[in-house]
């Protein structure tokens, strides 16, 4: 009797103290059921503007901790699933216009919510100037993407660079899973004729970027 | 029968007492930190008028503010902003500064949660909320003294490593988590720097200067006006005010931003 009860205060003892004294980062696991319902609780929005905050498989293998990099097998999957999500236009037609690209190119906004309410925007722009060099001059250019200047001089328009260029701007990860790329066309944030656009942009001699 | 000491309960008695005397290892002169501020940043003016709406009676309570404990007790601020985020066993919760202030101008002053955080971030070039006020008044009594923020309650822990999480985590059309924009040195969103705050230095300059005075605004921000931002360009919903979304990525940027010196407010773009 006597033995029992000390036995049992002794083991809640530690035990209580184990938690005040020992207290120790969570494990994987507990902390991804914990930050994810974090992020749940954040935001104040409509149920298809929650839907933004939901990862899709790709995201969710790209968002290691530290400099952690996907391994060969996701890599792999990565690509698997940036391929599968290749749409082109219905005109087949992977070149458009690149007056149009150029003023997508310098656009910035688009989709985004203040107040519940998304940009009246006509359409997204294509963010490019926000991260990338775009015609020669221009000083106003982000740098968290290489320099796209002279971008088409240097590669020519041959079918395999039109090709090419259509498909890293529509899924940056068919080529380089988990890059700081944004999936442009894949995400739905441009449309395929906007991604057509970009294409004529970086490629056509007549382009600011070409000359 | 013999049950031996846990050696998790030795290791985590040591590793207290270790935190607790860092902890005391602070403290320093006021002084110090007011000499440090850039002159000619206007944002100096509001801690004049926060330290005002601090002392003042207020609220349905008609209180002032002076019994809030920021973790060092009740009325005492002098290095209480270097520590937070932290775990308050009132709340039973990790709060930041902004956080903290509304459980307190709540519980003490009998302000409405919701009325404050409906008027905590102000129009650009208004004269700002009293919530920014505040903030930074509170935050300037830290000024000269390290940022120092501890993990020492099973919360703490907790929080740390969400923000962790959160920081890494990429989601939405534009695929952004924090670390696309701020993970490499020297990088820009057209013409703006990023501060790279997966290295120390950046993740200090991140701990040591909010709120700030921010140029374009003529107003002093909170960092819950900043991640209000970023979130934004990020393509998310509205953040709403003081969640631990929030306080878990603050928690993050300022534990890795430990012993820089502290100089609010900051003086930004
Ligand atoms: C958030 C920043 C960001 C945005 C926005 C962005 N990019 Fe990129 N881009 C990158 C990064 C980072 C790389 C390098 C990694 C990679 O190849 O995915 C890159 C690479 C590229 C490449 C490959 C370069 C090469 O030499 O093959 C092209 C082409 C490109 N981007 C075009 C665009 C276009 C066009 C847009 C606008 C529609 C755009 N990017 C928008 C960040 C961005
Ligand atoms: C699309 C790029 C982008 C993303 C993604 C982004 N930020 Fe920012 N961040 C910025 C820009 C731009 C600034 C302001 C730079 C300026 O004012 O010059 C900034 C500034 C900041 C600052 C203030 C730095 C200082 O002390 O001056 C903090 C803190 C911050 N971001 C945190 C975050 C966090 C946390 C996340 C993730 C939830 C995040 N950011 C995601 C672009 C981004």
């Amino acid at each position: 009797m006597m033995k029992t009860t000390w036995i049992k205060w002794s083991i809640s003892a530690v035990g209580g103290l184990v938690i005040t004294g020992c207290a120790t980062y969570p494990d994987q696991a507990a902390t991804r059921q914990l930050a994810e319902k974090m992020v749940f609780e954040a935001f104040e929005a409509s149920p298809a503007h929650m839907k933004r905050l939901e990862q899709d498989k790709s995201q969710q293998i790209c968002s290691k901790i530290g400099d952690a990099k996907p391994g060969q097998e996701d890599s792999a999957e990565i690509v698997r699933l940036a391929r599968a999500s290749i749409r082109y236009p219905a005109s087949g037609q992977l070149s458009g216009d690149w007056k149009a690209g150029d003023r997508l190119a310098h656009d910035g906004a688009g989709d985004r919510i203040r107040n519940g309410k998304t940009e009246a925007n006509k359409e997204n722009g294509a963010l490019c100037q926000n991260c990338h060099a775009l015609a020669p001059g221009e000083i106003n250019v982000g740098n968290v993407g290489p320099p796209l200047t002279g971008y088409g001089k240097q590669r020519g328009n041959s079918e395999a660079i039109v090709k090419y260029t259509y498909e890293k701007i529509y899924n940056a990860w068919v080529y380089f899973p988990c890059s700081n790329m944004p999936r442009l066309g894949a995400t739905g944030h441009l449309t395929p004729e906007q991604v057509t656009h970009m294409v004529a942009y970086l490629l056509d001699p007549q382009s600011p970027i070409n000359k | 029968m013999k049950i031996l000491p846990s050696p998790c309960l030795v290791l985590g008695a040591a590793l207290c007492l270790a935190t607790a005397t860092t902890a005391l290892a602070q403290g320093n002169d006021l002084s110090v930190g007011r000499k440090m501020l850039m002159e000619d940043n206007p944002g100096e003016l509001w801690i004049d008028q926060g330290k005002t709406l601090f002392m003042q009676k207020r609220g349905p309570k008609n209180v002032s503010l002076e019994q809030c404990d920021f973790g060092f007790g009740p009325g005492k601020l002098e290095g209480a902003a270097a520590r937070l985020p932290r775990y308050f066993a009132d709340t039973d919760r990790v709060e930041d500064l902004e956080s903290r202030l509304l459980t307190c101008m709540t519980t003490l002053q009998g302000f409405d949660r919701k009325e404050l955080i409906k008027k905590a971030i102000s129009p650009a070039a208004s004269s700002g909320s009293d919530m920014e006020a505040l903030a930074l008044y509170v935050t300037s009594r830290s000024n000269g003294m390290k940022v120092n923020v501890a993990l020492n309650h099973q919360k703490e822990y907790d929080m740390y490593k969400a923000g962790e999480y959160l920081f890494y985590r990429r989601s939405g059309q534009t695929d952004f988590g924090c670390v696309q924009c701020h993970g490499e040195a020297d990088k820009r969103i057209r013409l703006q720097d990023l501060v790279h705050m997966t290295s120390k230095q950046g993740a200090q300059e991140v701990a040591s200067t909010w709120p700030a005075y921010r140029g374009a605004h003529y107003v002093v921000r909170t960092m819950q006006w900043r991640l209000n931002d970023c979130v934004w360009q990020m393509r998310l919903p509205d953040l709403k005010y003081a969640t631990d979304y929030s306080i878990a990525l603050t928690m993050f940027l300022n534990r890795q931003g430990n012993d820089a010196v502290m100089q609010a407010p900051g003086f930004k773009r």
